[in-house]
């Protein structure tokens, strides 16, 4: 019998960067194009922004913290499309 | 003196640098910006400063260092009356080049990031260098 695969999307860092604020919460269903994290970044407020539709299964980091490219940000377990 | 001897005098010295930001540290009164909070070639500077802190106590008589290659993310900004600081460690001695790695925070936020390489060099051969080239301007 055929199992469903849970596909896992991690978003993360582009740049280094301050985390400002988190706009989501574990277990939250989030959509494409929506804000997850706000960061501090080229002196500028740049908004982190979904890349998938799902559920947001774990949160990495937290508001204040300095985080490096390529650091994990906010795990997503898609949903269908 | 070799890259080993060097590396022993030199790697993982550290050295901090600290400054209140103050009208004629911006962007606008640098002239790289026009807006009025901390200027990157000051952020540069500060960061300069915190390698020269860092070589103080290791460099011998005779001795001193130039700055030869900058990369640096300037990530946040600092307005008037900020108290930024900078920590350099060198990181890496390969022949007379030393590699500092620096973080510049105003508190816990994270204000530019960066890398600064020196090289040292015989202070008298480098002022007679300059100097011979200053003569030759002229």
């Amino acid at each position: 019998m055929a199992e469903a695969i849970q596909k896992i999307h991690t978003i993360r860092a582009e740049m280094v960067a301050n985390v400002l604020s988190i706009s989501v919460s574990v277990g939250e269903l989030v959509t494409i194009g929506q804000t997850v994290l706000l960061l501090d970044s080229m002196k500028m407020e740049i908004p982190v922004l979904s890349e998938v539709s799902g559920k947001v299964i774990e949160i990495a980091v937290s508001p204040g913290e300095i985080i490096q490219e390529g650091d994990p940000l906010i795990m997503i377990e898609e949903q269908g499309k | 003196m070799s890259t080993e001897q060097l590396s022993e005098k030199y790697l993982g010295v550290v050295g901090m640098s600290g400054m209140s930001v103050r009208q004629g540290d911006t962007a606008i009164a640098h002239g790289s910006g026009d807006v009025p909070v901390l200027a990157t070639p000051q952020v540069i500077a500060l960061a300069e400063s915190a390698t020269i802190a860092a070589l103080l106590e290791s460099m011998e008589q005779g001795e001193t260092s130039v700055g030869i290659r900058v990369e640096f993310d300037h990530v946040s900004t600092a307005s008037i009356g900020a108290e930024v600081r900078a920590i350099a460690t060198c990181t890496k001695v390969e022949n007379n080049r030393l590699t500092f790695e620096i973080e510049v925070h105003e508190q816990e936020r994270l204000i530019a990031r960066g890398l600064v390489i020196r090289a040292v060099v015989d202070r008298v051969s480098f002022l007679a260098k300059a100097a011979a080239q200053s003569l030759s301007h002229q």
